[in-house]
């Protein structure tokens, strides 16, 4: 029987995601994880020490040289990411680039051309579209349980920063900002996702301990007068973890999203679903994931990118739809520096 | 060889703030467990209720809950390390390295001392010397502060175990099992979310150690499959430690125990959030699988 072909894959960048990213990988049967990069030099030794039989390079250029990847998941810091993706795109390679894009609104529109017109797989981590409640509240949007759609509050809060913090992450030469592009970013490919680019923004932004925004709250409006709020901290205490909540309201009633379950309340019943409550925990809904390390939906978004590479076909969430949340992301930013409401046609 | 497990045994995800529920209840947790003497109460319950077992990371609030629990020196403790969120919380500063890198220098001058001269000079030329025996050493640290428990095993987190299980390698499995026996005398276990995957693996790797692993009628956190779980729990001849039993309390005490009667498993264990609960919970335990 001909052997099943299996995509080689380099993982760039050794941060905490590329760590999961590289487990991740090295447990898919359709993949095969053909090289580690990091500019961190010392950490050859962890990838030795860990076990991991790929070999390690500091150098991008010589490991593309070297080991000629069919694909690379690029972990890098979001301002490495154009510079890292070019060369891999003049090889042809598929890219799975984590989250943001890229640190500016003029990098990401780099990263979204080099892929225009070609047939490269490119992928984006926005790992929300690969969680199974999140999943399931598309589809119950998509199919009008709710009706016609006028108003959403939404947030995302962690416990993360209180206090001046180092690294990149908190400089927004390197990061591009704080709360928003690291943390909301997220929940603005979920709003993204269910209801498509936001016409508008009104936003503000606070820096609470940091040289980037530590909070922010936006006011979007989407098509047929959508409202939407957002508002984002990473700096409110008792949140171990960051913790997501959509509120949507219809005139067939609401519903109600968080990590944890889903809840609607229905005026009418509708396919299946009672007039007023229903509650859908995430632990009674089946899960996509044969291994599960770090995160719900890390699996299933590196499996949706190999096959994706195998299939020649569009992933779930693509460089095009990062660009879109990146666009929103400019809006919100824009916005707070000019106390003004920006229309997203402005952001080209 | 058959290790001695206790089989009734109290988690710590409740006391950690930890629910897949919903937020309210965490922050219920959060706000209840913050005051130690709410952690002693719960241990006091499950005490009186039998059981004598309590699996933990070194959080504050547990720890000093020992301290003041009179019974602590009849419990055995079960320490999951290292504290794999306390690491991952300050990995987006310093990145992964830095993050224990940081945890090293935190070291205060008696955990200096304690650690031994070597350990210091490691810590110092981390960055070029061996990373593998610098997690050896924070694993020492942390047990450090379980050395005047009575221990009943070591666990290993799932995630290092998961990490362990990706690079399919056994080297960092059989370096603990190996450490936690000759430093400590003391049985090894392994934590693991990914159980159906793990387990072919250490029989391949000849590494027969307890496993503690989800094991719950919903299927949940049974990777890659609840069928597959159910299949190596009965037919791999491993002792088991059940977790996640309740399924993060979308199932009864009854429900949950009734599930387990007849998995071929060691022990369980189930953490619970109040006093009342961890009487029902452990009468339930004790009268359906007859403990």
């Amino acid at each position: 029987m001909q052997e099943q072909k299996k995509i080689r894959v380099a993982v760039i960048g050794l941060g905490k995601l590329g760590i999961l990213h590289t487990a991740v990988v090295n447990m898919i049967p359709q993949a095969e994880l053909a090289a580690i990069a990091d500019i961190n030099k010392q950490l050859s030794t962890y990838v030795q020490q860990s076990g991991l039989r790929a070999p390690f390079f500091s150098d991008t250029d010589q490991m593309l040289a070297e080991v000629k990847p069919d694909a690379a998941v690029i972990c890098t810091p979001a301002f490495a990411n154009l510079s890292v993706a070019e060369p891999c795109l003049v090889r042809d390679m598929d890219l799975f680039l984590e989250k943001p894009l890229a640190h500016t609104f003029d990098a990401a529109k780099k990263l979204t051309r080099l892929v225009s017109g070609r047939k490269t797989v490119h992928a984006t981590g926005y790992l929300f579209a690969h969680m199974s409640l999140y999943k399931k509240a598309k589809s119950l949007l998509a199919e009008g349980l709710l009706g016609r759609l006028y108003r959403v509050r939404s947030s995302v809060y962690t416990s993360e920063v209180f206090g001046k913090k180092k690294g990149w992450y908190y400089d927004a030469e390197k990061s591009g900002g704080g709360a928003v592009i690291n943390i909301a970013s997220h929940l603005l490919y979920v709003l993204y996702w269910y209801f498509g680019t936001a016409k508008s923004v009104f936003a503000q932004t606070r820096h609470i301990y940091s040289d980037v925004e530590d909070a922010a709250t936006a006011l979007l409006e989407f098509a047929d007068g959508l409202q939407v709020v957002m508002d984002v901290s990473w700096s409110v205490p008792a949140y171990r973890l960051p913790y997501t909540e959509i509120h949507v309201e219809g005139d067939n009633g609401t519903m109600e999203l968080t990590n944890d379950y889903l809840k609607l309340y229905l005026y009418k019943a509708h396919r299946g679903y009672p007039k007023e409550w229903t509650t859908i925990h995430k632990i009674d809904l089946p899960s996509g994931s044969r291994f599960e390390i770090g995160a719900e939906g890390l699996y299933e978004e590196d499996q949706d990118f190999i096959s994706c590479c195998l299939d020649r076909k569009n992933p779930a969430v693509t460089w095009n739809d990062g660009f879109e949340v990146q666009r929103m992301i400019e809006a919100i930013y824009r916005s707070a520096a000019q106390r003004k409401a920006i229309s997203i046609g402005e952001i080209q | 060889m058959t290790v001695k497990l206790d089989r009734l045994i109290l988690g710590a995800n409740p006391f950690e703030g930890v629910s897949y529920i919903s937020r309210s209840q965490s922050v219920h947790y959060l706000e209840y467990f913050a005051k130690d003497e709410n952690v002693v109460a719960v241990l006091d319950a499950a005490y009186n209720a039998g059981v004598r077992a309590v699996t933990c990371s070194n959080t504050a609030n547990v720890m000093a809950a020992f301290q003041k629990f009179p019974r602590t020196k009849d419990l055995a403790i079960y320490p999951v390390i290292p504290n794999a969120y306390e690491y991952a919380m300050e990995a987006s500063e310093k990145g992964v390295l830095g993050a224990v890198l940081s945890k090293a220098r935190g070291f205060s001058i008696y955990q200096k001392v304690k650690l031994g001269l070597r350990a210091i000079a490691k810590i110092k030329s981390v960055l070029t010397k061996d990373v593998m025996d610098l997690l050896l050493e924070l694993l020492n640290f942390e047990m450090t502060s379980f050395e005047k428990l009575n221990l009943g095993g070591v666990i290993l987190h799932g995630q290092i175990t998961d990490l362990a299980l990706s690079s399919h390698n056994p080297d960092i499995l059989s370096i603990f099992q190996d450490v936690i026996r000759e430093s400590y005398d003391l049985e090894p276990i392994l934590a693991t979310h990914n159980f159906g995957l793990l387990l072919p693996q250490l029989i391949e790797w000849k590494i027969k150690i307890p496993i503690m692993a989800p094991l719950n009628s919903k299927g949940f956190m049974m990777k890659p499959s609840k069928e597959e779980c159910e299949k190596f729990v009965q037919e791999a001849g491993y002792q088991i430690i059940a977790k996640k039993v309740l399924a993060s309390g979308r199932l009864t005490p009854e429900e949950a125990f009734s599930y387990l009667l007849d998995k071929k498993i060691d022990a369980v264990v189930v953490g619970v959030g109040s006093v009342s609960e961890a009487y029902h919970t452990f009468a339930a335990a004790k009268n359906i699988l007859k403990i």
